[in-house]
C-alpha cells in the first residue's frame, strides 16, 4: 500500500431494504498526494462510496474491501470528510471550539490543541477569529471552518462531498484556492462532484460512476451536457402576455440589526408572462426580497403588489403565487405522489373531477407522471424536487417564485427544471422570478437578468 | 410609497434566534459555568415558588439585572421571550373568561411571569456560556457523550424554530389551514398535523442522522474519555511574543509552537 493511501477492491454496497445495489463492482485506488475528482449524476452513488471509505455507512449489505492507509501521526485517523451543508455538521458554538472538536476526541493533549486550531484556520485563512460565534458566518465561511475542522485532525486522506454545492462564485473561489493550497502542500484529495469545472487545473484524475459502477478512470475532464435551446423558449412578448405587471415593487427597504439594511429601496417592475432571473451573491437579500414579495416578511418600508394585491399575505396570495425556496422536500407529507399535488387544489376547494384533470396534467407537466402513486418521502431528492415543484404548479399561480431552485441538482437536472419553467409562462401566463447565486444553466432563458447588489436591484447587461 | 421613518418593529427583528451565545465579555461571562448553573437554578425555583405580587417585582428585578449584567441588550430580551408574549396573550384571556377579569387577571399575569422568569436564568446561562465550558461542567456530573448530547440539542433547537416557521410558511401557501384563526376550528387540526408537525419531524430525524454522522467523523465517541481546548493556551498562542516558528509536523503548514 506504500505509495497508496486509498484502496478499494471490488467493492458493492446495498441499502437496507433496497432491491438494487447502490455501488457495484467498485475497483480503483489514489496515490499519497493526488487530488482526484469522483464525478456522475446525482444519486450514481458517490456520497456513499465516500462514506464507505469513512466507515459512516450503517446497515445494509457490503462486499469487497475498501484500505485506507493510516495517517502518519498515530492520533490521527486515516481519513477526514467534509460534508456538503456546513449548518448540520458544525456542531459547537464559536469558531474555536468547533476545529479543537476532532483532536479534543482524539484525546490530543490541550496545549497541542490550540496549536492545531490556529495551523486549521491558518490554512483556510480564519485566523484571528477564534472567539467569534458560528452564527454570524456567512456560507463560504461555514464551509472553510468545516474544512479546518477536518484539517486539525491531520488526516491522512481528505474526502470532499460536493463541497460547493451551497456557495456562490466569491464563496467557490475562495475554496478553490485553499484546495489548491492544499493540494501544493502534499495532501491526498478525493472530492465528490458533479460539477468539476471550477477544479479543472487541480485534478489529477476522474473516476466517473454511473449506476452504482465505475465506468472511467482517466484525467480527461468530462463532457459538459450541451444544452439544445428548445422551441417553447420563445421571448417574451408584450403582444403575447399584454403590459399588465404582476409584480409592483417600490422602494423597498428592509433592516436587520446584525447586518444593517440588506434591501435599499428596491424597485422592480415585472410583467405576465416574463421569465426573470435574480442573481445576487449569498447574503445579497435575495430570500429576504422574495419573502417580502410572498408576504412572509413585513418591509421596513416601500410598497408591493403581486397580483394586484397590495401588502400580499400568505393567507391572501393562496393558488395565485407559488414560492419554492431552497430543499424543497422538507414540505412534503403526503402518503402519495398524487395527494401531495393534489392538496392544494382541494384547499382551494376545486371540483374532485376538476382536480384529477388537474393533477395528472400536472405530473405529466413536471415529468413524474410515473410516480404518482408513490411515496414522496421514499423518493430520490431530484424526483422529491420536481414533486414539490408539481405542488405549486398545479394551482396555475400567476407569479411563481423561486428560491436557489438549483441547489442539490446536477446539470441534466438543472437544464431540465429550466426547461419545465421555460414552458410555463405560454402554458399557464405565469410569471417566473428565480433567485440565484449561481450563473442558470443557460443564461438565455431569462428574458431578464438582473442583480442584487448593495440592496439595489439592476438590470445586468445581456 | 411609505414616507417617515421605519416602523417600531424595525428594531425588534432579528435574523438571529433566542438564547444564542453572544461572544462578548461580561461579568455574567466571567462566572464559572458551575456557578451559573447553580445560581440560574436557584433563580428558577424562586421563580416557580414566588406567587405575590411583592415576590414576583422582586424577581422580576433581579432577575432583568441578571439578564442585563450580562450585557444582554432588551432587543436580545425580546428575542428571548417573544414566544413566551404569544403565550401570555392566550393563558391570560383565557384566565379571564373562565374566572372573570376581576379574578382571573392575576392568576393569568402571574402565570405568564413565572414561566418566563423560570426560562430568563436558563437563556442567560446559554447566551454566555461556551459549548465547551459548559460541557466542562456538565461532564463532573454525566459522562460527557451524554452532557455533548444535551448541548448540540440545545443548539439545534432554534434551527428547528426557523424551520417550523418556514415550513408553515410554505404549507399557508399551498393552502394549509394554519393561521391561528383557522386553527381555532379542531376540523383544521389535521393540516397541522399533516403539513406540520410530520415535515417537521422527519426534518429532524434527517439533521439528527446527519448531526450524528457529523460527530462521528471527527471521531466522536472513539475513546471513553477526551480532552479539551485549553482556552488560556489559546489565549498565550495569540500573543506573537509567545510563539516560535517551526515547521509543521509533516511540512503542511508552518506551525506556531508554543514555547510557554
Amino acid at each position: 500500500m506504500h505509495d497508496r493511501v486509498l484502496e478499494i477492491e471490488r467493492f458493492d454496497f446495498t441499502y437496507h431494504g433496497a432491491a438494487a445495489p447502490v455501488l457495484e463492482g467498485i475497483s480503483c485506488a489514489v496515490r499519497r498526494g493526488e487530488f482526484v475528482c469522483l464525478t456522475g449524476d446525482s444519486g450514481c452513488g458517490k456520497s456513499t462510496l465516500l462514506l464507505a471509505v469513512m466507515g459512516l455507512l450503517r446497515g445494509g449489505r457490503r462486499q469487497g474491501a475498501i484500505r485506507v492507509a493510516p495517517a502518519e501521526d498515530e492520533a490521527a485517523p486515516s481519513a477526514g470528510i467534509l460534508f456538503q451543508v456546513p449548518d448540520s455538521q458544525i456542531l459547537c458554538s464559536t469558531v474555536a471550539e468547533e476545529v479543537a472538536f476532532g483532536p479534543e476526541n482524539l484525546c490530543v493533549a490541550p496545549d497541542e490543541i490550540a496549536i492545531r486550531v490556529r495551523e486549521g484556520l491558518r490554512a483556510v485563512g480564519l485566523e484571528g477569529e477564534e472567539a467569534r460565534s458560528v452564527e454570524r458566518f456567512s456560507a463560504g465561511q461555514k464551509q472553510r471552518l468545516a474544512l479546518a475542522s477536518v484539517l486539525s485532525m491531520r488526516p491522512g486522506l481528505i474526502l470532499l462531498d460536493e463541497p460547493t454545492s451551497q456557495l456562490d462564485a466569491a464563496g467557490k473561489n475562495e475554496l478553490v484556492a485553499i484546495f489548491a493550497l492544499l493540494k501544493a502542500r502534499g495532501h491526498t484529495i478525493v472530492m465528490a462532484e458533479h460539477d468539476p469545472r471550477p477544479f479543472t487545473a487541480l485534478i489529477d484524475r476522474y473516476l466517473r460512476l454511473e449506476g452504482g459502477r465505475l465506468v472511467r478512470d482517466d484525467a480527461t475532464p468530462p463532457d459538459q451536457v450541451r444544452y439544445r435551446p428548445k422551441a417553447f423558449l420563445l421571448p417574451y412578448s408584450a403582444t403575447l402576455y399584454g403590459t399588465r405587471p404582476v409584480l409592483d415593487v417600490q422602494g423597498l427597504d428592509v433592516a436587520y440589526p446584525e447586518t444593517g439594511r440588506v434591501l435599499k429601496r428596491a424597485t422592480l417592475r415585472v410583467c405576465r408572462g416574463e421569465r426573470v432571473h435574480l442573481f445576487g451573491q449569498n447574503g445579497a437579500g435575495k430570500s429576504s426580497f422574495l419573502r417580502c414579495l410572498a408576504g412572509l416578511l413585513p418591509a421596513d418600508s416601500g410598497r408591493v403588489w403581486v397580483a394586484g394585491t397590495e401588502k400580499p399575505g400568505p393567507g391572501t396570495l393562496r393558488g395565485r403565487l407559488g414560492f419554492l425556496m431552497q430543499n424543497p422536500a422538507r414540505q412534503l407529507f403526503a402518503e402519495t405522489v398524487r395527494e401531495e399535488v393534489a392538496f392544494s387544489l382541494e384547499r382551494l376547494s376545486y371540483p374532485a373531477e376538476e382536480i384529477d384533470r388537474i393533477v395528472d396534467e400536472t405530473l405529466s407537466f413536471c415529468g413524474i407522471a410515473h410516480l404518482a402513486e408513490r411515496a414522496p418521502l421514499t423518493l430520490s431528492f431530484g424526483e422529491q424536487h420536481r414533486v414539490a415543484l408539481a405542488t405549486v404548479v398545479a394551482p396555475r399561480p400567476v407569479l411563481l417564485l423561486l428560491d436557489e431552485p438549483f441547489a442539490g441538482l446536477d446539470f441534466p437536472q438543472r437544464l431540465s427544471l429550466l426547461a419545465i419553467l421555460g414552458r410555463m409562462p405560454i402554458r399557464y401566463g405565469t410569471t417566473v422570478l428565480i433567485a440565484s447565486h449561481d450563473e442558470l444553466p443557460d443564461r438565455r432563458w431569462a428574458d431578464r437578468s438582473l442583480h442584487l447588489q448593495e440592496g439595489g436591484i439592476a438590470e445586468r447587461a445581456a | 410609497m411609505q414616507k417617515g421613518p421605519p416602523k417600531f418593529r424595525t428594531s425588534l427583528r432579528s435574523r438571529g434566534y433566542p438564547c444564542r451565545f453572544a461572544e462578548h465579555d461580561s461579568p455574567v461571562h466571567r462566572m464559572g459555568a458551575g456557578w451559573k448553573l447553580l445560581f440560574g437554578v436557584f433563580l428558577s425555583a424562586l421563580a416557580a415558588g414566588g406567587r405575590t405580587p411583592l415576590m414576583q417585582a422582586i424577581l422580576v428585578m433581579g432577575t432583568l439585572a441578571y439578564y442585563l449584567s450580562a450585557r444582554l441588550t432588551l432587543r436580545d430580551l425580546w428575542c428571548d421571550v417573544r414566544l413566551f408574549a404569544f403565550q401570555a396573550a392566550m393563558v391570560i384571556p383565557l384566565y379571564c373568561m373562565l374566572d372573570g377579569v376581576e379574578k382571573g387577571l392575576w392568576p393569568g399575569v402571574r402565570i405568564s411571569t413565572q414561566i418566563v422568569l423560570f426560562y430568563l436564568p436558563g437563556a442567560v446561562f446559554l447566551r454566555t456560556t461556551r459549548t465547551s465550558e459548559a460541557m466542562a461542567a456538565l461532564r463532573r456530573i454525566v459522562p460527557y457523550r451524554l452532557s455533548f448530547l444535551v448541548f448540540v440539542s440545545v443548539r439545534f433547537v432554534p434551527l428547528f424554530f426557523r424551520e417550523l416557521e418556514e415550513i408553515v410558511a410554505l404549507q399557508r401557501l399551498r393552502g394549509a389551514r394554519l393561521s391561528p384563526r383557522e386553527q381555532m376550528n379542531p376540523r383544521n387540526w389535521p393540516d397541522l398535523f399533516n403539513c406540520v408537525v410530520l415535515p417537521l419531524m422527519v426534518r429532524a430525524f434527517r439533521t439528527a442522522d446527519e448531526v450524528s454522522r457529523s460527530a462521528e467523523a471527527r471521531a466522536f465517541g472513539l475513546h471513553r474519555e477526551r480532552t479539551y481546548l485549553d482556552v488560556a493556551a489559546m489565549g498565550r498562542a495569540d500573543g506573537e511574543e509567545a510563539v516560535s516558528e517551526v515547521e509543521g509536523r509533516d511540512g503542511a503548514y508552518p506551525v506556531k509552537a508554543l514555547t510557554d
